[in-house]
């Protein structure tokens, strides 16, 4: 499902029904989550932590091995790949992480951790190696001297330049974001914000934005996916999201997120404490106890992924909602 | 006129450091009258959480000078107190609120023993009293099921409410002055929204002050009238909350908030940041330190230190304001 | 990262006296090994305990051998014992724990703790007994025992770290991009247990060389050689004579360099400390 994309090529990356749990937990961490990624596009990942963002990142990086679905890379399932294949998969996905100064090796120089992508993949020969540290560390807007000095040496908005240099340097085509500003201070934020504008603008890179902060969201998402426990609950393009969504949860979320507490929500004071006990009655609506729109089919029936459209925009830009709230009618007026 | 609250006079803190000697925090003053929240406001390394050490007497002794013209709590100068009077002051007169109450709580005691313990300490009484003290304050905070939660250990709570807990625990003895130190940075937006409207209407209802520290402007706007700018180890801009987000008259705190991303129905334009980087707390520029940064410099910036631009030390410290 | 360090130990007077006592026995060593003193150390040159004289400045012992030969040779010997175990039983530690950490509660690591909680279960002098006697002759027969013991220690403590590094994120991103197990341990997690080591190592050189004088008292110590155990033995039956010479000079000199080490240990373990209240 392509959402602000109007390209018939098949999306870059591609998520199908996958399921994963830690530990043969009750809970699944991710629970048959579908989504779609269009070559050249970003998608913000939003949800509270917890709600299986980084899990799905993960499965992807095959860093965990999921219970059931499909990842499809450029068309092609990973679990049916060959090592080869696989190897070269990994070379174009890559991953920033939240802290900058944990994802970087303390006691191996910025030279060294830029090489062993480029040594492991057997890309090129030293001369081309050293010259293609100094390329990214351009991009990112680091000059040389940074090569021989030590990530403990540098500022956290520097490191986590070094962290998306480190990204870059393999000429990936997707980039995943896990919470990638989310430690930084505003200013900094910003500069990295900036870079991966750049990056978007002018490289066309194509990424998975993984992040808490909507407001960061909207500055670089052009679609957006909202997770909640786990499971998908919204998926739009930004524009769509962000001038009125369709989830009751996606709705809370905005309202906290623009300083505004929502009218009408149940037990509001009692909220933090029931969210002590987890939602495990699997065949309901996991927000339901929450909902400010809760009906009694809710607490009694999953609701399924319903297609929707807006009106008044053009039939190119499908939504999709996991709610009861939309499994009659499919075409709605915001 | 009423005595502040809390009123801090020219505090500096110094430390020793690989044969260097840093100012932290260079010469700070404010005040903050009993009933109003102030917020702090700066990014990492500019000395808020100094300053909030510094009042309460918390920083080392070794490798540390803390000076000041006085630390005053309702008019009592708390800066030359020994050890001892300090700890009583700490907890009744003046309370913090940290970030991260996971570790800011004992993981060995339930929550009702930690707050039973600083009512003990400080107010005494009756088993019987303290334990209804105790028990209002958690319901002062919004647990319905306070029973439930005072037998709890910190670990069996989640993040949200281990951090009310905390509020519990901090104004259980009224303190006339608190200190909240980023009290939720570490929560997820909509807990954190949930918590300052509950501090905020504890912090109005007890007419206590509040020190509002945080780096994130918008959270400081829910809850404070006041609000500071610090860079650097200064004060750099003093006013209230709705005249800086308005009419942000320092460069650098009209910088800070054009950085923060909006969320808004169209599609917002390209992010804007302040060039440059913060300088280490060993290669301050001279003069007024944020000058490297400035597209408003002046000769004079870069050699002497501008004061703020009204008399009770409000407004922007800078010699060519926005 | 080191020049911090080293700036923190170099202001930490304790701990550069440490540093000093332990250069100048190293310095004293190395002249023993290359021959250019101590090689007297068997030689009868005198009369039998005779007292400090120009010719014998620590006087002599028992069958009239020079007690300041036999005491510099001692140096050598301690340090020899000492940097062998101590090289030996670190590299055997680290690896095995390492290996334990990084595939903790796999089979590895089951087998790694079975084996160590054998090795610790076993009265060491006994252990080190029974191997003496059943490498009697040879000359490393003590090191061994040493060595096959102490590295359940220096695993303990490399597993833990092991274990906690591994949760990093920087090792994740080191196995995102694919690369094997073993390397990520070898080349991301162990070079971060380093300053456990340093400290960890100059701990263990000190064990070895308490151990070595406890086995020469039984008799399971240094054959070809003398140690200030070795003298130490000796002059428990002198000294009921009325002759110290052989225990104050073993005893004192035992007694400085272990001072020194220890020192030394804890001065680095602060130096190396790296989450000071400013940092």
């Amino acid at each position: 499902m392509n959402m602000s994309g109007q390209t018939n090529q098949p999306p870059l990356l591609e998520v199908r029904d996958l399921s994963l749990s830690f530990n043969q937990q009750e809970q699944l961490a991710v629970d048959r989550v579908s989504l779609s990624i269009t070559q050249g596009s970003t998608l913000g990942l939003v949800g509270a932590s917890g709600a299986g963002k980084s899990s799905i990142a993960r499965a992807i990086l095959q860093l965990v091995k999921p219970d059931s679905g499909d990842i499809l890379f450029k068309g092609k399932e990973i679990h049916r790949m060959n090592p080869q294949e696989l190897k070269m998969c990994r070379q174009r996905i890559q991953l920033v992480f939240q802290e900058p100064s944990a994802s970087l090796s303390p006691r191996r120089t910025v030279e060294q951790t830029l090489l062993e992508p480029l040594q492991h993949f057997a890309i090129g020969d030293s001369n081309f190696r050293y010259e293609k540290a100094l390329h990214v560390l351009d991009t990112v807007g680091l000059d040389q001297s940074a090569m021989q000095r030590y990530p403990h040496q540098f500022s956290s908005g520097q490191q986590q330049r070094i962290a998306i240099a480190r990204a870059l340097i393999t000429d990936p085509e997707l980039l995943i974001a896990d919470e990638a500003v989310a430690s930084l201070d505003v200013s900094i934020q910003a500069q990295i914000l900036q870079l991966i504008q750049v990056l978007q603008k002018d490289f066309g890179f194509t990424f998975l934005f993984i992040s808490h902060d909507l407001a960061v969201i909207r500055q670089i998402a052009d679609d957006v996916a909202v997770m909640y426990q786990g499971q998908l609950l919204e998926h739009s393009s930004a524009d769509r999201f962000f001038s009125g969504p369709a989830h009751p949860y996606s709705k809370t979320l905005l309202s906290f997120a623009q300083g505004k507490t929502p009218t009408h929500r149940p037990g509001d004071k009692r909220y933090l404490e029931r969210s002590r006990r987890k939602a495990i009655n699997s065949s309901a609506c996991l927000f339901a106890g929450f909902c400010p729109e809760k009906m009694q089919v809710c607490e009694q029936v999953e609701p399924a992924i319903h297609a929707i459209q807006n009106k008044n925009q053009d039939a190119l830009e499908p939504h999709c909602v996991k709610c009861h709230l939309y499994s009659e009618v499919n075409t709605y007026e915001f | 006129m009423t005595t502040p609250a809390l009123n801090v006079k020219n505090l500096t803190v110094r430390i020793d450091t690989e044969g260097r000697r840093l100012t932290l925090v260079d010469n700070i003053s404010f005040s903050i009258n009993a009933g109003s929240a102030t917020g702090l406001v700066g990014e990492s390394g500019c000395g808020k959480t100094m300053t909030a050490m510094a009042i309460l007497g918390l920083l080392p002794e070794s490798g540390v000078s803390v000076r000041c013209d006085g630390i005053e709590v309702n008019g009592k100068d708390i800066s030359r107190l020994n050890t001892a009077q300090r700890r009583s002051v700490l907890g009744r007169d003046i309370s913090m609120i940290f970030q991260q109450p996971a570790t800011a709580l004992d993981p060995v005691f339930t929550i009702g023993q930690q707050i039973a313990g600083v009512v003990r300490r400080h107010i005494g009484g009756s088993k019987q009293h303290i334990r209804q003290t105790m028990l209002a304050a958690l319901d002062s905070v919004g647990f319905s099921q306070t029973e439930d939660i005072a037998a709890a250990y910190p670990h069996q709570l989640s993040g949200g409410m281990r951090q009310l807990a905390m509020i519990a625990m901090a104004t259980v003895c009224k303190p006339a002055v608190i200190i909240a130190d980023e009290p939720t940075t570490a929560l997820d937006s909509s807990t954190r929204t949930l918590i300052l409207q509950q501090l905020k209407s504890l912090q109005t209802l007890q007419q206590t002050a509040m020190l509002f520290i945080s780096h994130d402007l918008n959270v400081v706007r829910q809850v404070c009238g006041e609000v500071m700018v610090m860079y650097c180890g200064r004060l750099v801009e003093s006013t209230d909350c709705q005249n800086l987000f308005s009419h942000a008259r320092h460069p650098y705190s009209a910088g800070l908030l054009s950085c923060i991303p909006q969320i808004s129905t169209t599609r917002p334009a390209p992010v804007t940041s302040i060039p440059g980087q913060v300088p280490a707390a060993t290669e301050l520029p001279p003069g007024c330190h944020f000058s490297p940064r400035c597209n408003r410099t002046e000769a004079q910036c870069r050699i002497s230190v501008p004061k703020p631009h009204d008399e009770d030390g409000r407004g922007a410290a800078c010699f060519n304001p926005l | 990262m080191t020049r911090d360090t080293w700036q923190r130990l170099r202001s930490d007077r304790y701990g550069m006296s440490g540093l000093i006592i332990v250069i100048i026995f190293a310095i004293i060593a190395l002249c023993v090994w290359s021959g250019l003193l101590g090689q007297g150390w068997s030689e009868v040159s005198g009369e039998r305990f005779e007292s400090i004289s120009n010719r014998h400045w620590f006087g002599t012992n028992l069958l009239g051998q020079d007690i300041l030969q036999r005491t510099l040779f001692g140096t050598a010997t301690a340090f020899e014992v000492g940097l062998l175990v101590t090289i030996c039983s670190t590299l055997l530690g680290t690896v095995l724990g390492g290996l334990a950490g990084w595939y903790s509660h796999g089979w590895l690591d089951e087998i790694i703790l079975w084996v160590k909680g054998v090795l610790d279960s076993i009265p060491f002098y006994l252990f080190a007994a029974a191997i003496a006697f059943a490498l009697r002759g040879s000359p490393w027969a003590m090191h061994l025992a040493m060595i096959i013991t102490f590295w359940t220690t220096t695993a303990r403590i490399i597993r833990g770290e092991v274990m906690r590094i591994k949760q990093r994120e920087f090792i994740e991103a080191a196995q995102a991009i694919g690369l094997p197990g073993f390397t990520v341990l070898f080349r991301h997690v162990l070079p971060n247990t380093f300053h456990i080591l340093l400290v960890q190592g100059t701990i263990v050189f000190v064990a070895a060389i308490n151990t070595e004088v406890i086995l020469s008292f039984l008799g399971l110590g240094i054959q070809d050689g003398v140690s200030w155990g070795l003298m130490l033995a000796e002059s428990s039956q002198e000294v009921l004579t009325g002759h110290f010479g052989n225990f104050l000079a073993a005893g004192i000199s035992l007694f400085l360099l272990l001072m020194g080490f220890n020192l030394l240990a804890d001065s680095l373990q602060d130096a190396l400390d790296t989450r000071g209240a400013f940092n």
